[in-house]
C-alpha cells in the first residue's frame, strides 16, 4: 500500500509531533509513504479560494499533478486541505477548469489527469487497512481509557463530495478509538465542528471561545473525557489552545490526533510523538501522564 | 426601507459569472435557515447570515454587499451545503462573494496571499529544522520551498492569473 503523504502547512511547522506520530504508525501498519516533492499550500480556503478561483486551481492541481508523476494517490489528515483538494478534484469533472488548469501547469512542466484520489487518514485507517490490523498492531491498549472523538467537519460534508462516513452520523473515528480498546462514548454535542477554522477564531475571538467553551462543558458534565481525540491540525490546535482561554477554574483535558494516540499504543517514544505545544502555556505533562497510562496497561 | 432604485440588476451575474451550476438555483433560497443552524460563524457578531447575503445579492445591494466583511468569518466547513433544502450551495456563495469583493476592492485580498507566492506557504514550513531534527523528523516537509528550482516554476504558473497580474505590485520576484 502506497500513497503520498500530503502535509499541508500547519502541521510541519507548528506540531511535527503529529507528522512524526502519522509517519511512524502508518509505516508500521505497512503503509509506504512517498514524498509529494515540491509541494505547495492546497491552498486554504482563505487564499486563492477566497480570490481567485482559476489560480486557486492550479495550485491544487499542481499538487496533485506531483502526486499523479509519482504513481500514488493522497494521504492527508488536515481537514482544509482535504476538503480544498477534494473540491478541486471534483472542479476537474468540469473538462473546461481541467483544460484551463492544465494550461498553468504546463507552464511549470507539470500535467494533470484529474485521477488522483485524496484519501483522509480516517478514510486509510478505517477503510484500507482496518480495525482488526490496528488492533493486532498495539503493544499496550487503552482499556479504562475514556475518549471522546471529534470528527473533522471538512470531511464529512458534503457528503457528495467529501463522503467516506456517515456525513449525519459519522461513527469511523469513534471505532478506531475502540479498537484501540478505549471507551468512546456519545455526548450531546459530538458532531459540533471545533470552530476553529477560517476566519471565525481569527475575527470573532470572544464568540469562538464561547463555541467552544460550550462544547467543552458537554463532554465534561456528560462523560469526563480523558482524552480528545481528533483527526484534522486545526481541531488538534484550537481544542488545545482553546482550553488556555477558559479560566483558571477549567482543568484542560489532553487533545491527540488519532495517530499519536496509536504511537503511544504501539510503544513509540512519547518525545517523539506528542511533545510539542504550539503554545507555551499548554500542559503538555498532561498528556504525558496520559502516555504514562497507556504504557503501564497491561500487553493486548 | 431598501431603495431598490439603485440596486445592480445584474449582480448575481458580476459575482457568479457562469458558473451558476456551482451555487445552485439561489432563486430558490426562501429564508429558512438552515444553513445557519450549526453554522459558528452565525454566533460571530457580526454574525455571518449566508440567507441574508444571498438576499443582497438577488436584490442587487451592491454597496451593503460590498462593506460586508462577514463572509469572511466562514470556518469553511461546508455544513450548509450538506444541510440546504433547496440545492443551494450556501458555502460556494460565500465564496463566489468574497472573490467577487477582492474583485472590486484590493484591501479584500488575503494577506496570505504574498506569503505563498514567496515559499509556497502560509506558514514558514523550512524554519523549523531544530525542533524537527529533535523528533527524528527531516529539517524541511518536501516543501515547494526547498526544492531546487521548484519555486520559480511554481511563480511562473501564478503569474499568469487574474490575482497575481492584477496585483504585481504585491507578489515580488526575488532572487532565490
Amino acid at each position: 500500500m502506497k500513497y503520498g503523504l500530503f502535509l499541508g502547512c500547519n502541521m510541519p511547522t507548528i506540531r511535527p509531533d503529529a507528522e512524526r506520530g502519522i509517519r511512524l504508525t502508518l509505516e508500521k501498519l505497512g503503509v509506504d509513504l512517498v514524498e509529494v516533492q515540491g509541494y505547495a499550500c492546497c491552498p486554504g480556503y482563505g487564499t486563492f479560494p477566497a480570490s481567485d478561483e482559476v489560480a486557486s486551481l492550479a495550485v491544487s492541481g499542481r499538487n496533485l499533478a506531483i502526486a499523479e508523476a509519482a504513481g500514488v494517490d493522497i494521504a492527508v489528515q488536515c481537514g482544509s486541505c482535504y476538503s480544498v483538494m477534494r473540491h478541486a478534484n471534483h472542479s476537474f469533472h468540469n473538462e473546461e477548469k481541467l483544460k484551463k488548469t492544465n494550461a498553468l501547469l504546463q507552464l511549470d512542466d507539470k500535467q494533470y489527469s484529474g485521477h488522483v484520489k485524496v484519501k483522509h487518514l480516517i478514510d486509510l485507517l478505517y477503510n484500507e487497512i482496518g480495525t482488526e490490523k490496528i488492533s493486532n498492531s498495539i503493544e499496550h491498549n487503552l482499556e479504562g481509557i475514556k475518549a471522546v472523538v471529534q470528527y473533522p467537519c471538512h470531511t464529512l460534508w458534503p457528503e457528495d463530495v467529501m463522503g467516506f462516513d456517515d456525513a449525519r452520523n459519522p461513527h469511523k473515528l469513534g471505532d478506531l478509538g475502540r479498537a484501540l480498546g478505549a471507551d468512546v462514548p456519545s455526548y450531546s454535542r459530538e458532531f459540533q465542528c471545533c470552530g476553529g477554522a477560517g476566519g471565525f477564531a481569527a475575527r470573532n475571538k470572544p464568540q469562538a471561545v464561547q463555541f467552544a467553551k460550550r462544547k467543552f462543558d458537554a463532554m465534561v458534565d456528560e462523560v469526563q473525557p480523558d482524552v480528545v481525540v481528533v483527526s484534522c491540525i486545526t481541531c488538534l490546535m484550537w481544542m488545545n489552545n482553546v482550553q488556555m482561554e477558559f479560566g483558571e477554574d477549567w482543568s484542560p483535558i489532553p487533545v491527540l490526533d488519532y495517530n499519536q494516540l496509536l504511537a503511544l499504543c504501539m510503544g513509540f517514544d512519547p518525545k517523539e510523538v506528542i511533545s510539542v505545544a504550539d503554545t507555551p502555556k499548554v500542559p503538555v505533562d498532561l498528556r504525558f501522564k496520559l502516555a504514562e497510562k497507556i504504557t503501564k496497561a497491561a500487553v493486548a | 426601507m431598501i431603495d431598490l432604485t439603485e440596486a445592480n440588476t445584474n449582480l448575481v451575474k458580476e459575482i457568479f459569472g457562469d458558473d451558476l451550476d456551482k451555487i445552485g438555483d439561489i432563486r430558490k433560497c426562501y429564508n429558512c435557515a438552515t444553513c445557519i443552524s450549526g453554522c459558528p460563524a452565525a454566533e460571530g457578531d457580526p454574525p455571518l447570515l449566508i440567507r441574508r447575503l444571498v438576499r443582497k445579492v438577488l436584490l442587487g445591494l451592491e454597496d451593503d454587499l460590498l462593506d460586508d466583511e462577514t463572509p469572511w468569518s466562514c470556518v469553511s466547513c461546508n455544513c450548509c451545503e450538506e444541510m440546504c433544502p433547496m440545492g443551494v450551495h450556501p458555502f460556494e456563495v460565500g465564496l463566489a462573494i468574497r472573490r467577487w469583493q477582492c474583485s472590486q476592492d484590493e484591501t479584500y485580498l488575503p494577506p496570505s496571499l504574498p506569503e505563498v507566492w514567496e515559499i509556497g506557504h502560509t506558514q514558514s514550513v523550512h524554519k523549523q529544522g531544530t525542533l524537527r531534527a529533535s523528533l527524528g523528523l527531516a529539517d524541511a516537509p518536501p516543501s515547494v520551498c526547498v526544492t531546487p528550482g521548484a519555486i520559480a516554476g511554481f511563480r511562473k504558473m501564478l503569474k499568469e492569473t487574474d490575482v497575481i497580474r492584477d496585483n504585481s505590485y504585491m507578489f515580488k520576484e526575488e532572487e532565490e
